[in-house]
């Protein structure tokens, strides 16, 4: 990490260096991502919306890292109350809706297939509105002075894009690790308590059932005793 | 801002359509909403590592849904927000119709954010609570307007320092992953050697036993 902070350091330096020229740059793109882990209760079915506007996508990625069975029904359905898709006791699941219509997208988890157990259930949203205002090119106009910067700061910014776009890829791809290793965990814990619980009533059914042998042969032998004598 | 079109909630679906997109999430970066009946409690979990910033967005109204149509804003209805540790010690509880939450992370883990929602009167039936919700954590919660106003920073520095405070999430992410890695490690540990020994000690317990009954008959 110590050497892209120190790039990001030079290039801040150096573009300090220059800002006094450059007025209006490209705005950030439109792609916004929130992810949420909740807990949905055995026999209950949780929906969500989205307020979406057309031609735009929407990704969502969706996994069950905790409850018993480790799945859960998911529905997706656009506003006109159209099926987009459907996944049946899935335990993780990646779906993009390209939106051909304004309105509220409702996806959907549900649970009621079990009467007992809680899910828990993460869900990671990556929208993407395709409204792109700004001309990315606008800052040339502004610039005065040397013309030989004109070159570098394009390479710049270039470089600048492409470092956001990938650091954005490693936090998804980061949340998504953790789902999995929060899964993987919750998968072994549980193990673990199934695993101690079991030992110790074998344990004790071992136990008793030794007693008891021994008392009963303890009695075949007293009435062999008594038949003697 | 967006009560104007609540009252004229008109005859004409176009108009209709218009009024579901400006009502509600107004304001808000992201326009995900859900429904919630009076006195049902929702819990989201967050999973962040220490000394991280957790912001949320919150606002709440009421739905009538045979009008299907939006009731105007009372204060009535009040959201009660409580954030809670791993350790389940209440750090942040907040009650409002609308409005941000925003708390710091101790030690890292699963914190637990859970919202309910109470009304001063009892809901009738066919009314829902439609709450728009937001949760924000680390490098996504700097107000970048504003340091940029603070600092006086141009477009490409501002950038800049976006790129250097995701980074520096990442990274923070990254060694509490590591640290979670080593839990893991030990709890698979654990399993392993009851698995492991527990036949092997049952064995001995049974042999013992039978040779030590066997002598004193």
């Amino acid at each position: 990490m110590e050497p892209v902070r120190m790039v990001l350091c030079l290039l801040s330096v150096f573009i300090s260096l220059v800002s006094d020229r450059l007025v209006v740059l490209a705005s950030f793109s439109q792609a916004t991502d929130s992810d949420f882990t909740f807990s949905l209760p055995a026999g209950r079915k949780e929906c969500f919306y989205q307020t979406m506007k057309k031609e735009a996508s929407l990704e969502i990625e969706y996994q069950v890292l905790d409850g018993a069975g480790l799945d859960v029904d998911f529905s997706i359905s656009s506003p006109s109350g159209q099926l987009l898709f459907s996944d049946q006791r899935k335990s993780d699941g990646v779906h993009t809706v390209e939106t051909h219509e304004d309105g509220d997208y409702v996806f959907c988890f549900d649970n009621t297939f079990s009467s007992i157990s809680e899910k828990l259930v993460f869900f990671e949203l990556i929208l993407d509105n395709m409204d792109q205002e700004e001309d990315p090119d606008n800052w040339k106009e502004h610039i005065i002075g040397t013309d030989s910067l004109d070159m570098k700061l394009e390479d710049i910014m270039d470089t600048i894009n492409n470092v956001k776009s990938r650091l954005g890829k490693s936090v998804q791809i980061q949340t998504l690790l953790r789902a999995f290793e929060a899964r993987d965990r919750n998968l072994q814990e549980s193990n673990f308590d199934r695993v101690n619980f079991w030992s110790v009533v074998n344990l004790f059914v071992m136990m008793v059932v030794s007693a008891v042998q021994v008392y009963l042969v303890r009695l075949l032998f007293e009435d062999k005793r008594k038949i003697r004598t | 801002m967006g009560l104007g079109g609540n009252m004229e909630s008109g005859s004409l679906p176009r108009f209709m359509l218009e009024v579901f997109l400006v009502n509600c999430c107004l304001g808000l970066v992201s326009s995900l909403y859900f429904h919630m009946t009076e006195g049902e409690q929702k819990c989201f979990i967050e999973e962040i590592p220490a000394d991280t910033v957790v912001v949320g967005d919150y606002w709440t109204q009421l739905y009538d849904e045979q009008k299907r149509e939006y009731l105007p804003a009372t204060r009535n209805l009040t959201l009660s927000v409580a954030a809670r540790t791993p350790t389940d010690e209440l750090i942040l509880s907040h009650k409002e119709t609308k409005g941000r939450f925003n708390f710091t992370s101790f030690t890292s883990g699963e914190h637990k954010i859970c919202l309910q929602p109470s009304l001063s009167q009892p809901l009738s039936a066919g009314f829902i609570v439609v709450v728009c919700m937001d949760i924000r954590s680390g490098e996504r919660t700097n107000n970048y307007t504003e340091i940029q106003k603070r600092e006086l920073l141009t477009q490409l520095q501002l950038r800049v320092r976006r790129l250097s405070a995701q980074v520096h999430d990442i990274h923070k992410e990254l060694i509490y992953s590591r640290s979670r890695e080593k839990n893991f490690l030990v709890i698979n540990h654990n399993v392993n050697m009851w698995i492991y020994w527990w036949p092997i000690i049952r064995s001995v317990f049974v042999v013992t036993f039978i040779i030590h009954i066997t002598n004193s008959c």
